[in-house]
């Protein structure tokens, strides 16, 4: 990541600040529950947070030019059924898999040519591309001949989701670390990353330094999208069932990830590891819920609240710096 | 008896953190008269109008408004004193009617609704006495600028404003709305209204104005009635010289030393540019050469270098090295090996947020890739050599660029650019708003690229820096180049002024 003196010692204390609230849910979590400090409770943690850190990935860098998707959730349950469907009707599975991230790639491509090429508002053109995959992914289902895609799926379909690498490790894991380390790879070592934060931080001088910005822009919606398959993909085969119903929300999650991790809306700056961290706080935060039992709905607010939190926040440390 | 003198202005000054932006001013503003006010960017006009206006505080001296002191604390303050404006950017609501436009801010209305109001009959008189091609139904997103100009007439005029500022009025619109623009005016003063006038053209201060304020560096030149200019004068495009120099001043330049290394080389041809802004201008950049173009405000300057870097569309041809270019944007005219220092920096010459180092190779990536990847050494190397080349004054190469002076960041532009390692280098204005220091460090940048046979365009409103810098100069006047002067000692700084005044070119 590009860093300097100032920027650097606010992001440091931002994932101090994170890490610290990180330990005190933990600890708080762990006195007042039994349940949290399960290898079950802990694997269900991991699980919610690895969906998010791996679309916030891609999402991330989307971010630091100063766009963002709000399709994610759709375009993720759009590939679940996908992949069922085509597994289903005998299609290889790497074949499947290949043609779901093809398709997804698509929904992105339309995305970057609504942002980048027609200049609509990434609110209203993601906005747009929500309600389309997510329709089609019903309407896939419906195709199927039902609401879910439970039957009649090959018997190797969940050995991808519910593989162990190594032996020990859930599969989920190392496509977190890969989507991280490819990401933050891409941030700190390639153009694509330099020119992303150009653009975020000044996106006129970008063009008049001969940067692409309608190609990056797009090139970053179509990588997010096809992240959101692979997720898709992944939790379909893990839970055996394909549900076009599934991931709402998952775009808010991603974005209150990201800027609690530092990354400003206004692009131009952040990193992936602050995203991580953000990640951790709302996942736990979302599992501690759970644990104490505490209804739905409230989970709902208090994300909502982390949101406007994490908004506020972000503004005033700014204006200190 | 009312007395003559509307408004008194003594001793007004105004500083901000290390720089006098007004110092010193006084003259007077006569009751019914068109006032002007002329002066180059950066003379203080905008400081002084605003202060007037009331939207920003004086730092120093008085203000008198029929006899009573004035000293407004908002541009409301302003308007209740009867002082309004009408700015270049349009004040209007596009979606709403005539009539609401009118009535914004002003609605009769109890518990939140709105009620008919008697004033209404009153604004609609004015509208149709003074654009009866108006009507009150229509929806203001159809309606022309220079109509739109005459709602916000209408609007100031119905809250009994006194005195109306217009800050370039004529800017945006047509010949003809011009004629009707200043007959509007002269209804205005008929019926009693002083105007405050401001505008770059300086043909239109001869036509309306009564009196003129020559504005320069901060100063109040001199205030004369225009009469008096007109009658030393022969014909107007005179006239318009004489207000320049006082614009201008005495020209005093560092001397120009010919360059040695010049070649007959030609490495960019310009023909028969043409757009909206430009008309006809052709010119001829050699390798080894720094040409200036040098005009008033408005000359085109900045749209010749927008069309030179592929930011505009044009007619007529380039060639660079005898090929022909046809740029559709900036990133072909970089790959062409043009590059561009932009005029304002901060919106479009910088990334504020990122360090020097990752400023500096983004316009040629290449030269810090190894193997497709970016190589932290090779930045660090890079930003390095520039900085110390450019005599940079920074913390280290980590330092934002947002917090570094002026005159720095212009330099990471220049680097930036350098960087690219192209042919030729458009440089808008390339030491505005840069301390006496940096300003030479970047002549001599400027210098050293010619010496290696590198082909510098420097766009500039500054005399002085053309003289002292370019081997020729093209002078522009109203898009139109006015002639192409070689530089020497022999140098005629009157027919320089005439020439970019709009006066004849003559021998």
């Amino acid at each position: 990541m590009v860093r300097n003196a100032v920027a650097a010692r606010r992001m440091d204390l931002q994932k101090a600040v994170l890490l610290g609230v990180i330990a005190l849910i933990s600890l708080a979590l762990a006195a007042l529950t039994p349940s949290f400090l399960s290898l079950r409770n802990f694997t269900n943690v991991l699980l919610q947070v690895a969906v998010v850190v791996v679309v916030a990935s891609a999402a991330n860098l989307l971010m630091v030019t100063g766009h963002f998707d709000l399709s994610i959730g759709g375009v993720l349950a759009f590939s679940g059924i996908l992949y069922a469907f085509l597994a289903k009707r005998g299609i290889p599975l790497g074949a499947a898999m290949a043609l779901t991230c093809g398709v997804a790639a698509l929904w992105g491509s339309i995305n970057g040519l609504t942002v980048g090429g027609l200049g609509i508002t990434p609110v209203i053109a993601t906005m747009g591309t929500m309600y389309a995959a997510r329709g089609f992914a019903y309407l896939i289902a419906r195709w199927d001949g039902g609401a879910n895609i439970s039957t009649g799926l090959p018997p190797d379909f969940s050995d991808f989701g519910r593989s162990m690498v190594f032996g020990q490790v859930p599969v989920v894991i190392l496509i977190m670390a890969v989507a991280v380390g490819v990401f933050a790879f891409i941030e700190r070592r390639t153009k694509l990353g330099r020119y992303a934060y150009a653009i975020g931080g000044n996106a006129s001088a970008a063009r008049l330094s001969g940067v692409r910005v309608t190609g990056i822009v797009f090139l970053l919606y179509v990588l997010v999208a096809v992240l959101a398959a692979i997720c898709g993909i992944f939790q379909v085969s893990r839970v055996g069932l394909a549900a076009p119903n599934i991931a709402q929300g998952l775009e808010f999650d991603v974005v209150v990830a990201i800027v609690l991790g530092g990354t400003s809306m206004l692009g131009g700056e952040g990193s992936i590891w602050g995203m991580i961290l953000g990640a951790l706080v709302v996942g736990l935060a979302a599992n501690g819920l759970n644990l104490l039992g505490v209804p739905f709905f409230y989970q709902e607010i208090v994300k909502g609240l982390l949101l406007l939190f994490a908004v506020f926040a972000d503004q005033r440390v700014r204006r200190l710096a | 008896m009312k007395s003559d003198t509307l408004i008194e202005i003594r001793g007004l000054g105004k500083s901000f953190p290390g720089v006098k932006a007004l110092e010193d001013v006084s003259f007077d503003i006569r009751r019914g008269s068109v006032h002007c006010i002329v002066g180059e960017n950066g003379a203080g006009k905008s400081t002084f109008i605003k202060i007037l206006t009331g939207a920003l505080q004086r730092s120093a001296g008085t203000m008198t408004l029929d006899g009573a002191a004035y000293e407004p604390r908002s541009v409301r303050d302003a308007m209740s004193r009867g002082i309004s404006v009408l700015y270049q950017e349009l004040n209007v609501v596009d979606d709403l009617s005539v009539e609401e436009n009118l009535c914004l801010g002003k609605e009769k209305s109890r518990f939140g609704f709105t009620l008919p109001d008697p004033e209404r009959e009153k604004v609609a008189e004015m509208l149709r006495s003074l654009e009866p091609s108006i009507r009150l139904d229509m929806r203001v997103r159809d309606l022309s600028v220079a109509q739109k100009q005459m709602i916000e007439i209408v609007k100031a005029l119905s809250s009994d404003c006194s005195v109306l500022v217009m800050d370039e009025p004529t800017a945006a619109i047509s010949e003809e709305e011009v004629k009707r623009l200043f007959a509007v005016v002269a209804k205005l003063k008929a019926a009693g209204a002083t105007i405050v006038y401001i505008s770059h053209k300086l043909g239109e201060i001869f036509e309306i104005g009564d009196w003129v304020t020559v504005f320069r560096d901060g100063r109040m030149i001199e205030t004369k009635p225009i009469p008096e200019i007109a009658a030393s004068c022969r014909d107007l495009p005179e006239a318009c010289v004489e207000l320049v120099r006082m614009m201008l001043g005495k020209v005093v330049t560092e001397a120009y030393s010919p360059r040695p290394n010049r070649s007959e080389e030609v490495l960019l041809a310009a023909r028969r540019l043409g757009n909206a802004r430009l008309k006809d201008v052709g010119f001829e950049l050699r390798a080894g050469e720094i040409l200036g173009f040098y005009g008033l405000v408005g000359a085109g300057k900045t749209e010749v270098a927008r069309a030179l870097f592929g930011i505009d569309r044009h007619s007529g041809e380039l060639e660079l090295r005898g090929r022909r270019l046809d740029l559709r944007s900036p990133r072909a005219a970089i790959k062409a090996g043009i590059s561009l220092v932009p005029e304002e920096r901060r919106a479009d010459g910088i990334f504020g947020k990122l360090s020097i180092r990752a400023n500096v190779p983004v316009m040629r990536m290449a030269s810090v890739l190894r193997l497709g990847l970016i190589d932290r050494r090779l930045e660090e190397r890079l930003a390095d050599g520039y900085m110390g080349k450019m005599s940079v004054n920074a913390r280290d190469r980590e330092q934002q660029v947002a917090s570094l002076s002026g005159g720095n960041q212009q330099k990471v532009v220049i680097a930036k650019c350098l960087n690219r390692e192209g042919s030729v280098f458009l440089m808008d204005e390339p030491t505005r708003g840069v301390d006496v220091g940096a300003k030479k460090e970047i002549h001599d940048i400027i210098r050293g690229l010619a010496d290696a046979g590198k082909g510098v365009i420097v766009f500039t409103s500054e005399l002085p820096e053309a003289v002292h810098l370019c081997d020729r100069i093209v002078l522009m006047h109203d898009g139109r180049v006015r002639a192409v002067v070689e530089n020497g000692a022999d140098l005629d700084h009157d027919r320089i002024m005439a020439l970019v005044a709009g006066g004849e070119a003559d021998r």
